[in-house]
């Protein structure tokens, strides 16, 4: 699938079939989708832990269970409990500057030299992020967020449907025994969608220069409907939501899956 | 218990959300409110009683889902789905017709998919 397209075709998927399993190489690829991501100072911000969920026991199962993940948990055949590595930056930053310094990754042309590695960019930059819990989560949430977009739209062009939930932390950690470091994020469920993949159609968004500003704050982004048609043409802009048979395709697949349908 | 369900607060707010929001037309409510009747004579319990049972007042306004309550319901449901004759979607089908009452009114109740 085109890249415009795979980004038009992403949705949160809801519906599943629970009986259908994810082929494990697809499962794979979308986490080699995520390792490749771009990422502050190379570091390894985003950590997973993947699940089949049958081979979770029906008390961690339930453990992991939240009213607002409660269905997709059951549906989903793969799970992947994505957390946060807060130790990343000031663990891994030094020695994969040093490595993109001999690389030619970071070069002399930007400044980057190893004596500007281990006497400015660490101790000036990375420390000084890392030891504001607040600024360190943000970073971190930030990296291991761009690391999860791209596992997302993996799945879409492996032609799974997939979203992100939340999951109980304390739990998690105890159901998977993660380092105390690393932070929940979220789920990301996988599996065949149950319903079309359109899902009702793409989720409504503000125009462009209601979110987007040119210059300075207050001067909106302005597009062209040129490139609007373009990307109509190339599928990244599809049929708003609701599509019309929305209401009787949740119906039906409610009904299907023995799910409250009204 | 009133004589006519149709009366009471959370059977209207359940009704007007199921035509409002599933599209549904107001055809089956018939079938619908006595398949509410059927459960709250079995719990003894008036549909608002069941939605009160649920719900608390917050302090500033709203509502907050009593955990207590709702896991009581949520058996109650699944034993009411258990005993009901039919197959097993018809079974689950009018257990979900009462979720769907819980639902509508505030009481987020979920269920597993059948496999």
């Amino acid at each position: 699938m085109e890249f415009k397209e795979v980004v038009g075709r992403r949705r949160s998927i809801r519906y599943f079939l629970p009986w259908r399993p994810v082929p494990r190489e697809k499962t794979q690829i979308v986490l080699e989708a995520a390792r490749l991501a771009s990422r502050a100072g190379n570091a390894d911000f985003a950590r997973a832990i993947v699940v089949e969920r049958d081979k979770l026991s029906k008390a961690d199962l339930q453990a992991l269970t939240l009213p607002v993940n409660a269905g997709m948990i059951e549906m989903a055949p793969v799970h992947i409990y994505w957390w946060g590595d807060l130790q990343a930056f000031t663990r891994d930053m030094p020695s994969r500057a040093t490595e993109q310094v001999n690389m030619g990754v970071l070069n002399i042309s930007h400044g980057w030299t190893h004596k500007f590695v281990n006497e400015v960019a660490y101790p000036q930059v990375v420390q000084v992020f890392s030891s504001d819990p607040v600024l360190n989560a943000k970073v971190t949430g930030c990296e291991a967020g761009l690391a999860i977009s791209q596992a997302l739209l993996a799945a879409v062009d492996e032609g799974l449907g997939t979203m992100l939930c939340t999951y109980p932390e304390v739990p998690a950690r105890k159901v998977f025994g993660v380092p105390d470091h690393w932070t929940a994020l979220w789920v990301q469920f996988l599996g065949y969608p149950a319903e079309g993949w359109e899902a009702g159609g793409q989720r409504p968004r503000p125009p462009l220069g209601s979110l987007f500003h040119e210059g300075r704050y207050g001067t909106p982004f302005r597009g062209t409907e040129e490139v609007a048609a373009q990307l109509r043409a190339q599928k990244m802009l599809q049929d708003p939501a609701p599509l019309p048979w929305r209401k009787e395709e949740v119906r039906a697949v409610s009904r299907m899956l023995g799910l409250p349908e009204e | 218990m009133s004589a006519n369900f149709n009366d009471y607060r959370t059977v209207q707010v359940w009704l007007q959300g199921v035509h409002e929001q599933s599209g549904v037309s107001p055809e089956a409510d018939t079938k619908r409110v006595q398949v509410l009747t059927e459960f709250c004579s079995r719990v003894e319990k008036q549909p608002d009683e069941i939605i009160d049972d649920c719900l608390r007042d917050v302090d500033g306004g709203g509502k907050k889902i009593r955990a207590k309550g709702r896991r009581f319901y949520a058996d109650k449901i699944n034993e009411f789905e258990r005993q009901s004759e039919g197959t097993s979607g018809e079974k689950r089908q009018k257990a979900n017709y009462i979720r769907s009452f819980l639902i509508h009114n505030g009481v987020l109740i979920q269920t597993s998919p059948l496999s």
